[in-house]
């Protein structure tokens, strides 16, 4: 079996196990796994821009954050009793103010687009890829590169979750929007505890990993993959570095954006915590723990990771050493297991033993040092690749 | 005026933290996020050390500085060594130690689960009795100074200096400056890189404990206060160029008045959010750090 097909076959394992899991789960554990799954579509979103083009964001938490916040706005004005002026706006407002959203506090007028579901659905995408934009165009114009754009966007994700709690009056402040209403689609209505969100979120996070993978396995994939390894040569070979790296860091703010709207469908509130720098962090180990190149790795990262992490929370000995655990981990990954889960999976494929077997059949006519020589040049090649 | 000193104290503490992550970072080209929790320990040695010992915050300085050492070296030793060269990695496996140290203060090192509680650790606030003395404000230029701001002030200073005697005029100094100019001529000409390392990283450690030792007599001590310093004192290593004493201290100094005066003209939220938005002009259009160290 090569690499490729035992690939193949756990992608559709995976997605068959997802599909399946409502089928036997209760309605807080398919709302559990629904959350995790919110969460596999942010460390896709990380394994795209950094797995692939090198580029650590650690501010993907701003672009979830503005996600969720976007639906968020529209599901609260979707409450009645919030029109014609959401609740949190009349306990901020001044004494006088005129109760209407054009300007019951300052800038309240920013909510009228967001009385229509379908503009808070695009706004959670477009607006993080063109916060995105406006970032990375500076950031890779200025071939700003490696540790000073994590930084950048670390310091970029800092101020958003400032400015979200500063401005209470518009933002809902440090208790960000809850009591939302239940997203409903031409009179769909998705219950978070029911399995109409866990597909929703489960369907879209298969078509995200479909996309992802049909792109970077094609040639966008190869020159981020040159970019990545070396910058000044990829350029050198006439490749518009600047263009590509902001496709995908916009690419990747764009999942993350359309995590943070599936993870205000499934957890029903927003909080100015979605943009924490821990959450952040958090994510780029998710990904680095399945395996940062791979997206399918990255996927089951954050799963089991978040997984685990909950069954440890409920247990009254485990809960205050999961933080230990959780930073052993970070530790151990970094150290022993740079390719993550996805790196043991191809090892095991790949491992020397059957290649050997396999090898010596095929090469009947090679010597076994020629197989050999062969051999370590293969795995030194598939490391470097890694 | 008192803004002036405010701003001179957030700039102190900003100094001692960045100057031993501009240590770190500077020669061994590692990102120590658990530089934070190097304030924090320092600032648990002085919660420790008061309750339980009767020292008082003069003694504690060195005391945090020899515990927060003995930590980095520790951190050094086991994790940090194993990744020189891989940048980004650095940062994650520190991120994974700064969970572990804060989690290991709140539940009490692990005696917590069995059920021993130390005075002093665990999830709850924290605070430090200050001398009396530090405790009065003196006249100056018709503005009220607290003692312990120019406590703070004058301590910076003098680490300030003693960095610098260090870096400039001990054997151990000029070893480091040719480790971090060229590690391997460095090396080649028969230093032991691998020792200068483990003695920076502590010694960088060390000036964390010093500042958190600082910090805890005017803020309330608790496992998560680090991670805000790591992340202020980050971009005044950047903003002030890498391995640039001089930078440092520059930058430490104009960050922390910025942040200082908009906080007073506007409220703490935008004092932090300008800060961050002068460090990232900073980067955009002088990548290199206000000041450049010259290089062949």
């Amino acid at each position: 079996m090569t690499y490729r097909t035992a690939s193949i076959i756990a992608y559709i394992v995976f997605f068959a196990v997802v599909l399946a899991l409502p089928l036997v789960l209760n309605s807080f554990w398919t709302n559990r796994v629904a959350i995790y799954l919110v969460y596999s579509i942010c460390a896709i979103g990380i394994s795209m821009s950094w797995g692939y083009a090198g580029i650590l964001s650690l501010g993907q938490g701003l672009f979830f954050g503005m996600g969720a916040y976007m639906l968020a706005m529209s599901l609260t004005l979707a409450v009645p009793e919030n029109n014609p002026v959401p609740q949190l706006m009349l306990l901020n407002m001044e004494p006088n103010a005129v109760r209407d959203l054009c300007c019951v506090t300052t800038g309240s007028f920013l909510w009228i687009p967001f009385r229509s579901i379908a503009v808070g659905m695009i706004a959670g995408i477009v607006v993080p890829c063109v916060l995105a934009a406006g970032i990375g165009y500076v950031m890779f114009k200025r071939r700003t590169t490696g540790v000073y754009v994590s930084i950048i966007t670390l310091a970029f994700a800092l101020i958003g979750q400032l400015l979200i709690i500063n401005n209470q009056p518009l933002t809902g402040g440090f208790n960000g929007l809850a009591d939302l209403a239940l997203l409903e689609i031409g009179g769909f209505e998705f219950d978070p505890y029911g399995p109409s969100a866990y597909y929703a979120v489960a369907l879209t996070l298969i078509a995200v990993i479909l996309l992802a993978r049909y792109m970077l396995t094609g040639r966008i994939g190869q020159v981020l993959k040159a970019i990545r390894e070396d910058e000044a040569r990829a350029r050198y070979l006439g490749y518009d570095v600047e263009n590509y790296k902001l496709f995908i860091f916009c690419v990747s703010a764009g999942v993350a954006g359309l995590a943070g709207m599936l993870f205000t469908l499934t957890s029903e509130f927003a909080t100015p915590s979605l943009m924490a720098t821990s959450l952040s962090i958090s994510m780029v180990i998710w990904a680095a723990t399945g395996g940062r190149a791979s997206l399918l790795g990255a996927c089951i990262g954050a799963l089991i990771v978040n997984f685990v992490g909950s069954l440890a929370s409920e247990s009254a000995t485990f809960q205050p050493v999961w933080p230990i655990i959780l930073g052993l981990l970070f530790v151990v990954v970094v150290l022993f297991m740079p390719n993550g889960i996805a790196g043991i999976f191809k090892a095991f494929i790949d491992r020397p033993g059957k290649a050997e077997r396999l090898g010596g059949a095929k090469l009947a006519g090679k010597t076994e040092r020629s197989d050999k020589a062969e051999l370590l040049v293969k795995s030194e090649l598939s490391a470097r690749e890694a | 005026m008192e803004t002036f000193v405010i701003g001179l104290s957030i700039a102190s503490i900003l100094f001692m933290v960045a100057l031993g992550l501009a240590i770190i970072y500077g020669t061994m080209n590692v990102i120590n996020l658990a530089h934070g929790e190097m304030v924090m320990i320092g600032a648990y040695t002085t919660v420790l050390a008061t309750k339980h010992l009767g020292l008082n915050i003069y003694l504690c300085l060195p005391l945090a500085f020899l515990v927060t050492a003995t930590f980095g070296l520790i951190i050094e030793r086991t994790v940090v060594r194993r990744l020189y060269g891989r940048l980004l990695d650095t940062l994650l496996a520190t991120w994974g130690i700064a969970l572990i140290l804060q989690q290991l203060i709140r539940i009490h090192f692990g005696l917590g689960l069995f059920g021993i509680e130390i005075d002093g650790l665990g999830s709850d606030l924290q605070n430090v009795p200050v001398p009396a003395e530090l405790q009065q404000a003196i006249q100056l230029f018709g503005a009220n100074i607290p003692v312990y701001r120019a406590f703070v002030f004058v301590t910076a200073l003098a680490l300030g200096a003693i960095t610098w005697l260090v870096m400039y005029k001990t054997r151990f100094g000029s070893q480091l400056r040719a480790v971090s100019v060229a590690r391997n001529t460095a090396a080649a000409c028969g230093i032991n890189d691998k020792r200068v390392n483990m003695l920076a990283f502590a010694y960088g450690s060390g000036l964390a404990g010093i500042a958190g030792v600082l910090v805890s007599g005017f803020k309330t001590v608790s496992p998560d206060m680090g991670t805000p310093y790591v992340v202020d004192a980050f971009l005044v290593v950047v903003a002030g160029g890498v391995g640039h004493l001089l930078g440092t201290f520059a930058s430490a100094g104009i960050l922390g008045e910025v942040q200082s005066f908009v906080a007073t003209w506007a409220n703490d939220v935008y004092g932090r959010t300008v800060l961050f938005a002068v460090v990232i002009f900073i980067l955009l259009f002088k990548p290199q750090g206000l000041f450049v160290t010259k290089s062949r």
